[in-house]
């Protein structure tokens, strides 16, 4: 569950992103991704909750800015 | 939609954009709140059918100028919120004083004038209505909101322009739901109102629209008998067995079925049957069974019999002369539909769904696939039409030859210039044909307009009768006039009419006309699509002479065809 959850937040980092999905690492961040801008930010949850049927809380939308936050806060979501 | 997650349509558009070849159809989407969403999402709606769609953005809240620099596009959607109109409208509205509330519907009503004067000449305006519906409740008495919401919806609404359709936004919300329609959150962060669920939406609703203008509409809706037009099977249950009457619940389902099908018959939407049965059991059952709603007039062409239903879609598309990708198929059978999505993957297909009770909403949203964007007496008499077709076929093939076929139908040609030309058909008939085309050019009704204003083109459009019947308006052939020097820049006949040498006779009196005009040298233009090879030597087999991918011809050279079996009638407009 641990790994498909990673996996599946990396299929949709990959999609947002352009970029193969194995080449995202769990550090991943705006810094070092080079599409990470803000308009893609906001594709990036609207993709992951519609990945996930969530909703982010307004004040989540903005921390979620590493692979590891998302995780975080998806399982704080996730049934 | 294909019920795919916002992340997977990223990745599959980016795969299909790579893929697809031919020229872009730019969208530029107008708007005064944020929906840069709405790009891959349409993109691969429209992508789907084969239209390379390339989405472009205006500026947030700068729909007027926009207006003006995104005119040469091929299509413009408008975004126009009412609640973006002033900032934080949604609730402003009650506390603004009534002189200032008018002057904002005034000076709205001014931009959106402006800005679909500066829109007249793209091919397709889709203007969503004005909307109050995510921001009120008010549903028993108008809050000032949804009366200026209304207000300038009635302004939408008065004008009768075919080519800028208004999209009822509150539909496509009512669909989606509201909660799931709107974000308010990212409404508030940045301006951006609707919800990934409410765009997959839209993008679903409007995608008929582009099919249409594009020439890709659905035209033919092929139905399954048994569990399909009623309940039961024929051959096991006999005509009394099998429901579609009132007095069963299944059987009112499909008679309302029967219903919505006779509907759609009426709208110009050509029906045929595949169905594994007796050919003469089906028959009997429209020709006189008490409870049938459909006739055998309603039907385009039927193949009963216990062959193949892939074979059997092959001979109807071949029969009435139509592309397979403008085929719909509706059966109940799972290996049925299972065949025809494998053999002929640009069939749609349609189940009838197993919770019966769905059967006509489905039916209905069908009908949506079928959008033509006017309704005309070509139209209402589609069916009859082909129906003639039949027989005059089944009688050619009395004839020895096919020229004493042709001089024993009395053909009539009925030829109109300029003015004369009825505007909305010919303008229907370049947005459909495909295959007698020379060109492929689109036009809507205000370019058509533009051209016969313009002494510099001449224009003629065709009906065509016989001793059968008539077929309407079917050809339309446009010239831009220079000097002595005249431009073919479209030609196209409806493919109901095609074998008859009608086109040469018509070609002859259009180069006639042009020679009395002093027209020295008439140039032709052929561009190649999948679907008009078949037109590929026109000007060749007419004389004309290659030059690159311009066909050249002095007009003293050209040779009529000397066909003498067609009647011409011409009808001039007074100024020609």
């Amino acid at each position: 569950m641990m790994t498909d959850l990673n996996e599946r937040i990396k299929n949709v980092m990959g999609a947002v992103f352009e970029m193969d999905p194995k080449m995202i690492t769990d550090a991943a961040t705006p810094g070092d991704v080079e599409k990470w801008d803000s308009l893609r930010h906001m594709n990036l949850v609207l993709a992951l909750e519609d990945e996930f049927k969530v909703r982010f809380p307004d004040e989540v939308t903005e921390n979620l800015i590493s692979l590891k936050l998302i995780e975080l806060s998806l399982k704080e979501l996730l049934p | 939609m294909s019920g795919l997650k916002y992340a997977e349509i990223l990745k599959a558009n980016r795969e299909l954009g790579s893929k697809l070849k031919g020229s872009v159809f730019q969208i530029a989407v107008l708007s005064n709140i944020v929906v840069n969403q709405l790009g891959d999402i349409l993109e691969y709606e429209l992508r789907q059918q084969g239209i390379n769609a390339k989405l472009v953005f205006g500026d947030y809240n700068n729909i007027v100028q926009d207006s003006a620099r995104f005119k040469n596009s091929n299509a413009v959607i408008l975004f126009w919120e009412t609640a973006s109109l002033v900032e934080g409208l949604q609730s402003k509205a009650e506390t603004i004083d009534a002189p200032q509330l008018s002057s904002l519907v005034e000076r709205t009503q001014n931009e959106i004038e402006l800005v679909l004067k500066n829109l007249q000449n793209v091919p397709l305006v889709l203007f969503n209505s004005f909307s109050s519906l995510l921001f009120s409740f008010d549903e028993l008495k108008d809050g000032k909101f949804s009366q200026l919401a209304k207000k300038l919806n009635n302004i939408l609404n008065d004008r009768a322009v075919p080519n800028q359709l208004t999209v009822d936004i509150d539909k496509i919300i009512a669909k989606t739901g509201i909660s799931a329609a709107v974000d308010f959150r990212l409404f508030q962060s940045s301006k951006a109102l609707y919800a990934i669920e409410f765009l997959k939406e839209y993008a679903a609703t409007v995608q008929p629209a582009f099919c249409a203008i594009t020439g890709r509409g659905k035209k033919v809706l092929v139905l399954d008998c048994d569990n399909t037009l009623w309940g039961g099977v024929l051959g096991e249950d006999g005509e009394n067995g099998i429901q579609m009457g009132e007095n069963s619940k299944n059987g009112k389902i499909f008679q309302e079925a029967q219903h919505i099908l006779r509907g759609f018959q009426k709208r110009g939407i050509l029906l045929a049957l595949c169905s594994k049965n007796n050919a003469e059991d089906v028959n009997q059952v429209f020709l006189k069974h008490p409870d049938r709603v459909l006739l055998n007039e309603d039907l385009v062409a039927k193949r009963v019999n216990w062959q193949d239903k892939v074979t059997n879609l092959r001979e109807l598309a071949s029969e009435l002369n139509l592309g397979l990708e403008s085929f719909v198929f509706v059966d109940d059978s799972d290996f049925e539909i299972g065949l025809i999505e494998k053999e002929l993957p640009q069939v749609k297909c349609i189940k009838v769904p197993t919770v019966l009770s769905s059967y006509p909403e489905v039916l209905r949203s069908v009908g949506r696939d079928f959008f033509s964007f006017t309704q005309t007496k070509e139209d209402a008499s589609k069916t009859k039409m082909y129906q003639e077709e039949q027989v005059r076929k089944s009688d050619a093939a009395k004839f020895s030859s096919t020229e004493d076929y042709l001089k024993s139908l009395g053909l009539k040609i009925n030829i109109q210039w300029n003015k004369a030309i009825p505007i909305p058909r010919v303008a229907q008939l370049t947005q459909k044909t495909n295959q007698f085309n020379l060109t492929t050019r689109r036009y809507t009704e205000g370019e058509i307009q533009g051209m016969i204003d313009n002494h510099s083109c001449a224009l003629a459009s065709f009906s065509v009768a016989d001793k059968y019947g008539d077929y309407g308006i079917t050809g339309l052939i446009i010239a831009k006039l220079r000097d002595q020097e005249a431009s073919i820049d479209t030609f196209l006949m409806s493919c109901r009419v095609i074998g008859r040498n009608i086109e040469q006779v018509f070609f002859d009196h259009f180069m006639k006309k042009l020679i009395s005009r002093g027209v020295k040298t008439v140039n032709g233009e052929y561009l190649p699509t999948p679907k008009n090879t078949q037109v590929a030597d026109f000007y060749s087999s007419r004389g004309f002479v290659a030059k690159k991918n311009l066909y050249q011809i002095s007009t003293k050279d050209y040779k009529f065809s000397g066909i003498d079996y067609i009647e011409v009638l011409e009808s001039e407009s007074n100024d020609d």
